[in-house]
């Protein structure tokens, strides 16, 4: 298999043959702008404030907005963008697999696979330029929000392999961003891909006579992960303490086995199914076979007993209720989400307004994933002012500083496909979406650096992944990006993608008004003067407009300002 | 001015930026004869099987009825007895004891004296039995049998509490003074940041298994007028002071790693060409840099580290016989070739190498692996390793052992923190910081009497 590193290094021999050609037709110094939107009649002149407001939504809920978009945002104000990217249909990632599969079959791909099978490649193919390009870009961001919590990741080879594994399991998150967190449990439950990566496809009930026991695997992780977490939590996500102080554990082993009961007589689906059939069939949930699911009672938790003689699907309808119906799921869920989405040490209280949206009390059913979305986005504490709050904001975790990167600058290709592996991006960042090293995520939620983030009491989950290494690797990606031909990592025969600055080109004699749109598209309006000024000192001398531009971007980029958002 | 072409043509210098490391080797070895009175080098190499190795088929009975008590729990996931490899003499059980089929080099290390197992080691915070456990009585570990909470506990040494600093960034809080001030951590990671290597002072130096194992920034230090362009413009946002914490610490880590990559780099172009082979498994490949760096340890001004490894994989839920198969050989293999390297470069007596993991994992089977257990085994190896012993106890197998709370789950027979002391200890954690590192530890034993398990000789 090709390593990321000699990717990168296939993507830089051709380089330095093509760099003159490149100088010359990316050289053109702003001279074909492309021209404004024609809209009738031209709408009101936003405000800095609108601007700077609209563009920190984005920062929270997109993988980065154009200038344009953000400014079509900001007309519409949140609470109407937020309900018209409700209504957007999903983009799924179904349709460019099987295209990817049809084309294959037919032969396309046939010169490029001596050394690697491009089955590998379609679910990463598909789900950058899905990510890239999708217009319902609230939806993508929060399906990678959630692809952090319930976690599966292609270090399982049949994961990799097949390229409707996490595809499928992708375009499931997806589906049911804006529906309800019940639906979203159980068919994560039932996922291939999921019976694959915590291994309950294919378990077994018990059988005393050869000491066998059902695997205790998902029966872990649905609760400590995927629903209640490990401790009784108060509805503003602190941790319940008994007499003595310690925490009150959520569940017990003993309840893990009882769940582990629960998952058992699950295989693959499709039109061939049998119990124990080790071949996976993604494009379907899995099915219970009772024959093989534990026969007898369980017990759930806070004393609900499922009793003996229901079907196994009974059994796992009641045991996806028991957990989604636990007092935990609003805090737990919800503060990650914060987390994800906003900030990495949101207050008790602002923990309890999401906790409450999830609990219905808002009017809508409970689990209504756009009430807890609305209450995440639309919250005082992410609305009020930058800086306003101390200890607000999170590190950008790489991917998403990444997209963004793409997205703010029109990110365009021959082709129109954007294509990317993200290979190299994983290897300099240790991150990629569905290649977590463990069920775990790439970093824990807890993670608190040593120094004075840990003396503050904060955490800061991201810089989990941000060491010496990985640190000044991301500096390089932006230097990629901005001043050689490596946009995109494309495998022959796609083509890489090209940012396109003409707009900030255009605009770059005044270093000010490029500074300032600069900010507003990348930092909201955040970027300190002190930052600023260093930035405008260092570009100001490059009288190349396309260069100045790059350095600016490059420069922002590398900055804390940009780095840790507010 | 700059011209485009300048400013494009840096960039495929993918690696290491072309800088200037003269000088700082000079301070380096002003530094270095300060601290010459120190006793000689040592390091520790922590090895995490992360996922929780199923640790009761990688040490294995072979007497014939404790073998036949080992079959009948583990039912589909025993390992033949005729193809385990048989370690030499006894434990302290009277048992005799063989390795997993796939380590022939680790059976060899054990004959020859230089590799110890230390068996059912777990986290404890005091001795508990069975029966207090039934009853609800014991106090126990936190999150005891989950990922999160032991694969932690296994790191900070810390077991009544959830805490994000291990104990060997607690040493490198006490002893990072004993070398030179560079700003090169005591303690560094192949695997990037970890809970073993953090303190409350102190982070790992996260290199990586290639090349001199450290990137710069592309351009910065370079001397042409993009390069100085590059260098003056990041030098002054990296100047500006910050409020917001988390932005202070994403500055400070910057500006540090820019500050030590061209010292490490620069020592590590100096490293000793080894004639030692290692495979291509990352494991290999990671313990092949970690004999590189410690081959430049007097130009890096070290006479202490530590190092860090990840080996992921070992939860085997399922498919246990057929996993372990595949990766238990990649450790045995690795671990015989670093010690081969350590010999060619002389300082096998200085380097102590020992494995961690999650837990030991459930000896009942679920039909196709096992589940989170508790107790382990685990390897010890180094010059200075009282070796071809298997230290600790190893409990007696039967279906109705006191030691089992439920589907094979043995409690373990030595605690962590005895493990971890004996290790401390001989790195130089004196007395009056060994409570510092291991806040549990005299739960178990009495600082300042003989080391607890006595694997390791005092030299």
């Amino acid at each position: 298999m090709t390593t990321p590193q000699s990717a990168l290094h296939r993507c830089c021999r051709p380089m330095l043959v093509t760099l003159a050609a490149a100088a010359l037709t990316a050289c053109g110094g702003g001279g074909e702008s492309s021209a404004p939107p024609v809209t009738t009649p031209p709408p009101p002149t936003l405000t800095r404030q609108a601007m700077v407001d609209a563009s920190r939504l984005a920062a929270q809920a997109t993988f980065g907005l154009t200038y344009e978009d953000i400014e079509s945002l900001a007309r519409r104000g949140r609470e109407a963008w937020l309900t018209a990217q409700f209504a957007l249909p999903a983009s799924l990632h179904r349709p460019l697999i099987d295209d990817f599969l049809a084309r294959r079959a037919a032969g396309e791909f046939d010169d490029f696979e001596e050394d690697i099978e491009f089955l590998i490649y379609f679910r990463r193919l598909a789900w950058w330029h899905t990510t890239i390009t999708a217009d319902d870009v609230l939806r993508q961001r929060v399906a990678f929000a959630l692809s952090q919590i319930f976690v599966v990741s292609d270090n399982v080879d049949t994961l990799l392999i097949y390229p409707h594994a996490l595809s499928e399991y992708y375009d499931l998150l997806q589906r049911h961003a804006f529906g309800n967190f019940r639906d979203l449990l159980r068919d994560v439950t039932l996922s291939p891909a999921m019976g694959i990566y915590l291994s309950h496809v294919n378990n077994r009930r018990s059988n005393p006579a050869a000491n066998t026991f059902p695997d205790e695997n998902y029966a872990r992780e649905v609760m400590q992960l995927f629903s209640i977490g490990l401790f009784e939590l108060n509805i503003d996500g602190s941790v319940q303490t008994d007499a003595g102080g310690l925490p009150l554990p959520a569940y017990s082993n003993e309840d893990i086995r009882e769940f582990a009961k629960i998952f058992t007589g699950l295989s693959f689906g499709g039109p061939n199914a049998s119990f124990g059939s080790i071949e996976p069939f993604f494009t379907a949930p899995m099915r219970m076979f009772d024959a093989a699911h534990e026969p007898g009672e369980k017990r759930l938790l806070n004393g609900a007993i499922v009793p003996a003689g229901q079907t196994g699907d009974e059994d796992i309808e009641a045991a996806i209720d028991n957990l989604f119906n636990h007092p935990n799921v609003g805090p737990f869920i919800g503060k990650q989400l914060i987390q994800r989405l906003v900030t990495s040490n949101p207050s008790p209280a602002y923990v309890e307004r999401v906790a409450r949206a999830f609990n219905g009390e808002g009017g809508t059913p409970r689990g209504d994933m756009q009430a807890v979305l609305r209450a995440v986005l639309l919250d005082a504490e992410a609305t009020a002012a930058p800086g306003s709050i101390s200890d607000f904001g999170k590190l950008r975790e790489p991917v998403v500083r990444y997209t963004a990167l793409l997205r703010h600058f029109n990110v365009e290709s021959d082709d129109g496909f954007i294509a990317n592996l993200g290979f190299t991006l994983q290897s300099l960042t240790r991150q990629h979406p569905l290649s977590a090293p463990s069920v775990f995520n790439f970093y824990l939620p807890s993670h608190s650096p040593p120094g004075d983030i840990a003396a503050a009491g904060l955490v800061a989950p991201e810089f989990q992944i941000l060491n010496s290494n990985t640190v000044v690797n991301f500096a390089n990606i932006l230097d990629f990006v901005l001043f050689t031909e490596f946009v995109t990592e494309a495998p022959e025969p796609f083509v890489s993608a090209r940012i396109n600055l003409d707009d900030y080109i255009a605009i770059a004699d005044d270093v000010d008004e490029l500074l300032e749109r600069l900010d507003i598209v990348m930092t909201y309006g955040t970027l300190q003067a002190s930052t600023r000024n260093a930035i405008r000192a260092a570009i100001e001398p490059v009288d190349d407009n396309n260069l100045r531009v790059r350095a600016a971007i490059y420069l922002i980029g590398v900055s804390s300002d940009y780095a840790v958002r507010l | 001015m700059l011209n485009r072409r300048r400013f494009l043509g840096h960039s495929c210098a993918l690696g290491v930026a072309g800088t200037t490391v003269a000088t700082t080797l000079g301070q380096l070895a002003l530094t270095r004869e300060a601290t010459a009175q120190q006793s000689g080098y040592r390091a520790l190499v922590c090895i995490l099987l992360a996922g929780g190795n199923d640790s009761y088929n990688m040490l294995v009975p072979t007497g014939t009825s404790q073998h036949d008590a080992y079959s009948a729990i583990r039912s589909d996931l025993a390992l033949p007895r005729n193809e385990l490899i048989g370690l030499p003499g006894a434990a302290a059980n009277g048992e005799t004891y063989g390795v997993h089929p796939g380590m022939p080099e680790l059976a060899t290390l054990f004959t020859n004296g230089e590799a110890a197992m230390i068996a059912n080691v777990g986290t404890l915070l005091e001795a508990v039995d069975a029966a207090a456990i039934e009853a609800g009585t014991a106090r126990v570990p936190v999150g005891l049998f989950s990922h999160a909470d032991q694969i932690n506990q296994w790191q900070t040494a810390a077991p009544a509490d959830r805490i994000a600093d291990g104990w060997g960034g607690r040493i490198a809080d006490r002893l990072q003074s004993v070398n030179a001030a560079n700003g090169i951590s005591m303690n560094i990671s192949l695997s990037g940041t970890n809970v073993f290597q953090s303190g409350l002072n102190s982070t790992e130096y996260s290199i990586g298994a290639t090349g001199n194992g450290v990137v710069g920034i592309n351009g910065y230090g370079d001397t042409d007028e993009f390069g100085q362009f590059r260098t003056e413009s990041i030098d002054a946002l990296l100047a500006i002071d910050q409020s917001s914490l988390l932005r202070r610490e994403y500055r400070q880590r910057l500006r540090a790693s820019i500050d030590a990559q061209s010292v490490f780099a620069g020592a590590l172009a100096q490293a000793t060409d080894l004639a030692t082979t290692f495979t291509t498994s990352p494991f290999s490949q990671a313990l092949r840099q970690i004999a590189r760096v410690i081959s430049v340890r007097d130009v890096l001004g070290a006479t202490r580290q530590t190092f860090f490894v990840t080996v992921g994989g070992w939860d085997h839920h399922d498919e246990v016989i057929n996993n372990q198969a595949m990766m238990l050989p990649a450790i045995s293999q690795g671990l015989g070739e670093f010690r081969d390297a350590l010999v060619e470069l002389g300082v096998f007596t200085d380097v102590t190498t020992f494995t961690t993991s999650d837990f030991g994992r459930t000896l009942t089977s679920n039909g196709r692996g096992s589940d989170h257990g508790w107790g382990g085994h685990h390897i010890v190896m180094g010059g200075a390793v009282n070796g071809g012993e298997i230290y600790g106890d190893y409990p007696l197998l039967a279906t109705n052992s006191p030691l089992d709370v439920g589907r094979g789950i043995y409690i373990p027979t030595t605690a962590v923190d005895e493990y971890f002391a004996e290790l401390a200890l001989w790195f130089g954690v004196g007395t009056n910081d060994i409570d510092y590192v291991l806040p549990n530890l005299r739960a178990f034993y009495t600082p300042g009497t003989p080391p607890p398990l006595g694997f390791m000789s005092n030299r």
